[in-house]
């Protein structure tokens, strides 16, 4: 083992409160805080052309700056037999250095490594990389012309997954609709902007094996994709994690670990590497998204039948797309009972910064056509647009469009409850809805599945001084996976919460976890710990029921104590029972895993079972519009969400209200730009997100389900997606535009403004 | 690094420090990476988005943009410095715990320096100015409301105190 990468005693886990403290004094590690004695610092050359072949790098220069150790490149990493460096979750379409050729700017070319973090971004600015421009394509439904610039030899016509959902037969029924409606919207590439940048620290011990300390969602991910890439045995990656400053799906998958593991094994030293802003912005992004939906309904606007094409821009490499865009085409009918439906989604490679998922990922983008459809379906119609909704939502014992029959379903009651507060506790407007502004309301609902099929593994010890400890690989990045954890384990153990600690992942003792995405913690590695504390629970009653005379299930457990319920006398506290146990510590293990045959689809249609349950959100709000200057001011928002069963309500509401500021900015101002295939944005002056000037008034709802063994539902995105369109929905109740394109900026809605007026005019 | 260096000397939560170096380097890099002090973080680089939220004499600055050179001589104030010495939080501290002024955490830091900076100029401000005061720290995770609410209850905090 390297003493260079375990820092003296360094915790390994970690207690809610104790946490509080730290973050608020700031002494609290954060993984970008993460500093290992003795690093070598690594600095990326990225590429400033968007599509073009390698003709030469020269790190002369670069190598002369002093406290430079080494430059390397994809040429170094192509002849290196010891490395496989594509890499990708359903394709290894991706290079850890570009090889040969680049496919958007902002690419990494090359690794300057050196004695400190500001030598090599010195030097990097001295590496000379010659290219030769090829013809590019930042549009994904131009990528697919034929004869659009190719990015991969290997995936004709830039074709990164190709999907199709079958449900009845939609063209026939839509032929007899006494309504059809058709529109296109669309959505732009934004970025997760996690305040606390990527950072990974990486060392090859001296038994070959590999060590990397990094800030990721999905240590288990990494630790494969680092096996495959280096040729190792997965159990010769040890992948440690900290607690993240944010991540919102940026932080999935491989990201700076490659790279570090690949400097460490050039140099022979751990190396470090952090982002700086505009090369996060270069490192991941939304998918953009071009959603054509036609819709057709019966007399009483019943639906009838819905047909839906996707194209979805992947960027230059698709990471998880081909899997990823089947998720989002599956959702994209939305949460309504539709017995005919016909998805096509494609997404396409462009020159442009790869995608990955993204707070609620696949979704936002489907939500913002079927949210804005609904409400353009009702208008035409002439029926309220929550009416029409509660026609057609979803309940129990409906087929959804993949044949699943739903259960649990709560939309009718989550859009009454949101229906109700925007009605209830609606500002005065008489006195300030003047001649120029004016003040609009809409809805928007989303339906999205959780990962499944999925799997979490979960252990939870007593030792002989009564601490109880939680071993998961879930990961802590603002949305209390920590404390929720601890909070299940304790409830099982019948102690207080504050005596839980919870581990930090680290692949080399934290039992496997798929991720930390998809709204899957609490679900998923929750019933993994609630298992392993019910198992240590049982194993504590085993130890006490013998000499006590009575049978496990007569131990009572109280206050971290047991004792047996006729002799006052027998009594133990855990750490008693460890102590007479002579054991050293008690374990409890615990898994959950999806059902089997969960989440198989039938490769054509796309039909089977597709979640083990469904994530329910309903937004409103109430904007105002400045008619002068097109600028929408969202006044306040209401959210509601459906939670099975309720581990903590205050960071439940926490997250359902986080969510919608986080959405606030997708809806009203988040858009990464590009000009001649570069993103002219990449920073947080020009790509702005909301401040506390934004704010809306906020509220929420949380249905749940009392039941102590319902399952808990994840509700960390289900008010993220709608807010898009339940804005755009609001702006066209106040001043009768329609914008289909996000983000809704003041500049669009001015110029439908006066569309709009030069329209009434000509009537 | 093309400048050269130069020694530079600086007070740092009451402490004496000396470093040798460029002295165009951000304030920040220095305190993260020669002094150890990982509690102001980079969040934009740029001066916008308040991580990295220092006081430099008594005043707010974001240390990203603030050269080293500038503060020779100078009393600079980090997050760190904040509580006393046996580890008793300041009000404002106090108060974001009680009001869960956080999720992830990593803007807090930056989060609880500004709001030190505005109660010391402004006691008792109102709800708006705490709104107008702290949008230069941004948060990706809350949705400001337990912010806001943290300030105003260390603002009450802080007037029971001097009472």
């Amino acid at each position: 083992m390297s003493p260079a990468l375990n820092p003296g005693a360094a915790p390994l886990s970690r207690r809610a409160v104790g946490d509080a403290v730290d973050r608020v004094r700031g002494t609290f590690t954060f993984a970008v805080d993460r500093r290992i004695e003795g690093t070598l610092h690594a600095v990326a050359v990225r590429s400033v052309a968007p599509h073009g072949r390698i003709t030469s790098i020269d790190a002369a220069d670069a190598l002369a700056v002093p406290g430079v150790v080494a430059v390397i490149d994809g040429s170094h990493v192509a002849a290196d037999d010891g490395i496989s460096p594509w890499y990708g979750e359903n394709r290894a379409d991706q290079p850890v250095l570009a090889i040969g050729k680049v496919r958007y700017v902002g690419e990494p070319v090359a690794l300057v490594i050196a004695d400190s973090r500001a030598t090599a971004e010195a030097a990097a600015a001295q590496v000379w990389v010659d290219i030769e421009e090829l013809p590019h394509v930042v549009d994904p439904v131009l990528a697919g012309a034929p004869d659009a610039p190719q990015l991969h030899d290997e995936w004709p016509n830039n074709d990164s997954g190709t999907w199709t959902l079958v449900h009845g037969d939609a063209e026939r029924a839509m032929a007899t609709a006494a309504h059809v409606h058709t529109a296109t919207y669309t959505s732009p590439a934004q970025n997760h902007v996690p305040m606390e940048p990527h950072s990974a620290t990486g060392a090859w011990l001296p038994d070959g094996s590999l060590e990397v300390w990094t800030g990721t969602q999905s240590p288990y991910v990494v630790r494969q994709r680092l096996a495959t890439m280096f040729r190792l045995d997965p159990d010769r990656v040890r992948v440690r994690g900290d607690s993240l400053g944010g991540a919102f799906g940026s932080k999935i998958d491989l990201r700076l670990e490659g790279l570090v593991a690949l400097a460490s094994r050039a140099v022979g030293a751990p190396v470090r590497m952090e982002l700086r802003r505009d090369e996060v912005f270069q490192s991941a992004s939304k998918h953009a998204a071009t959603v054509t939906m036609t819709t057709g309904v019966d007399e009483d606007g019943l639906l009838v039948a819905r047909i839906i094409d996707i194209v979805w821009n992947s960027g230059a490499y698709a990471l998880q797309t081909p899997r990823s865009s089947r998720t989002g085409m599956i959702r994209s009918p939305g949460p309504y009972r539709i017995p005919h439906v016909l998805a096509r989604s494609v997404a396409r490679y462009t020159n442009t910064v790869p995608t990955g998922p993204f707070r609620g990922a696949m979704t936002g983008q489907v939500c913002w056509a079927h949210e804005s459809a609904a409400d353009e379906i009702a208008a035409e119609l002439g029926v309220d647009p929550v009416e029409w909704r509660r026609r057609n939502l979803l309940r129990d014992g409906d087929a959804f469009a993949t044949g699943d029959v739903m259960h649990e379903m709560h939309y009718v009651d989550l859009l009454t409850a949101v229906d109700d507060a925007l009605t209830a506790d609606a500002p005065p407007t008489s006195s300030t809805r003047t001649r120029t502004r004016r003040r609009g309301r809409g809805v928007a609902a989303v339906l999205k599945t959780t990962r499944t099929p999925t799997r979490s593994e979960a252990q939870v010890q007593v030792d002989a001084e009564g601490q109880v400890a939680v071993r998961t690989s879930a990961v802590e990045m603002g949305q209390g996976a920590a404390a929720s954890l601890a909070e299940m384990a304790a409830r099982r153990l019948d102690m207080p919460a504050e005596d839980v600690s919870v581990s930090w992942p680290d692949t080399g003792w934290t039992p496997f976890d798929q991720t930390t995405s998809s709204s899957r913690t609490t679900f998923a590695t929750g019933l993994a710990v609630e298992r392993a504390a019910s198992d240590l629970r049982a194993c504590i009653a085993q130890q006490v029921a013998q000499p006590w005379g009575i049978t496990p299930d007569q131990v009572v457990h109280r206050d971290g104590c047991v004792s047996s319920p006729g002799d006052p006398a027998q009594r133990m506290t855990y750490a008693d029972v460890v102590r007479s146990s002579g054991a050293g510590e008690l374990v409890g293990t615990g898994r959950y895993e999806t059902p089997p045959g969960a989440g198989r689809l039938d490769p054509e249609t796309s039909q089977g079972n597709v979640s083990v349950h469904f994530h329910q959100g309903v937004v409103g709000v109430e904007v105002e519009v400045d008619t002068e200057t097109g600028r929408v001011h969202v006044l306040r928002a209401h959210g509601a969400t459906y939670a099975g069963r309720l581990i903590d309500a205050e960071r439940a509401r926490k997250q359902i209200e986080g969510g919608m500021l986080f959405g606030l900015g997708q809806a009203v101002m988040e858009e990464t730009l590009y000009e001649a295939g570069q993103m002219i944005n990449p920073n947080l002056s020009d790509y702005q997100i909301p401040s506390l000037l934004d704010v809306p008034l906020t509220s929420s709802t949380v249905l749940s389900d009392a039941d102590p063994d319902a399952e808990p539902h994840g509700i960390g995105e289900s008010t993220v997606p709608p807010m898009a369109p339940a804005v755009a929905n609001a702006v066209h109740d106040a001043v009768g535009v329609r914008i289909r394109d996000l983000p809704v900026t003041a500049e669009k809605v001015l110029r439908a403004l006066r569309e709009k007026q030069a329209d009434d005019r000509k009537n | 690094m093309s400048d050269t260096s130069e020694r530079i000397t600086l007070s740092v939560n009451g402490i004496s420090q000396e470093v040798t170096t460029a002295p165009s380097r951000s304030l920040l890099e220095v305190l993260r990476e020669d002094l150890a002090l990982t509690g102001a973080k980079e969040g934009c680089g740029v001066g916008v988005c308040g991580a990295c939220s220092v006081l430099v004499d008594g005043k707010l600055m974001s240390s990203c943009i603030v050269p080293v050179g500038m503060v020779q001589g100078r009393a600079v104030t980090t997050v760190e410095g904040l509580a006393a010495e046996d580890g008793t939080l300041t009000p404002v501290q106090t108060a974001f715990m009680e009001c869960g002024g956080f999720q992830c955490g990593i803007c807090t830091p930056g989060q609880v320096v500004a709001a030190t900076a505005l109660l010391r100029e402004c006691p008792d401000p109102a709800a708006e100015e705490v709104r107008e005061w702290m949008t230069g720290n941004l948060c990706r995770c809350t949705g400001y409301y337990s912010i806001v609410a943290a300030v105003l209850q260390a603002a009450k905090a802080g007037q029971g105190e001097s009472d």
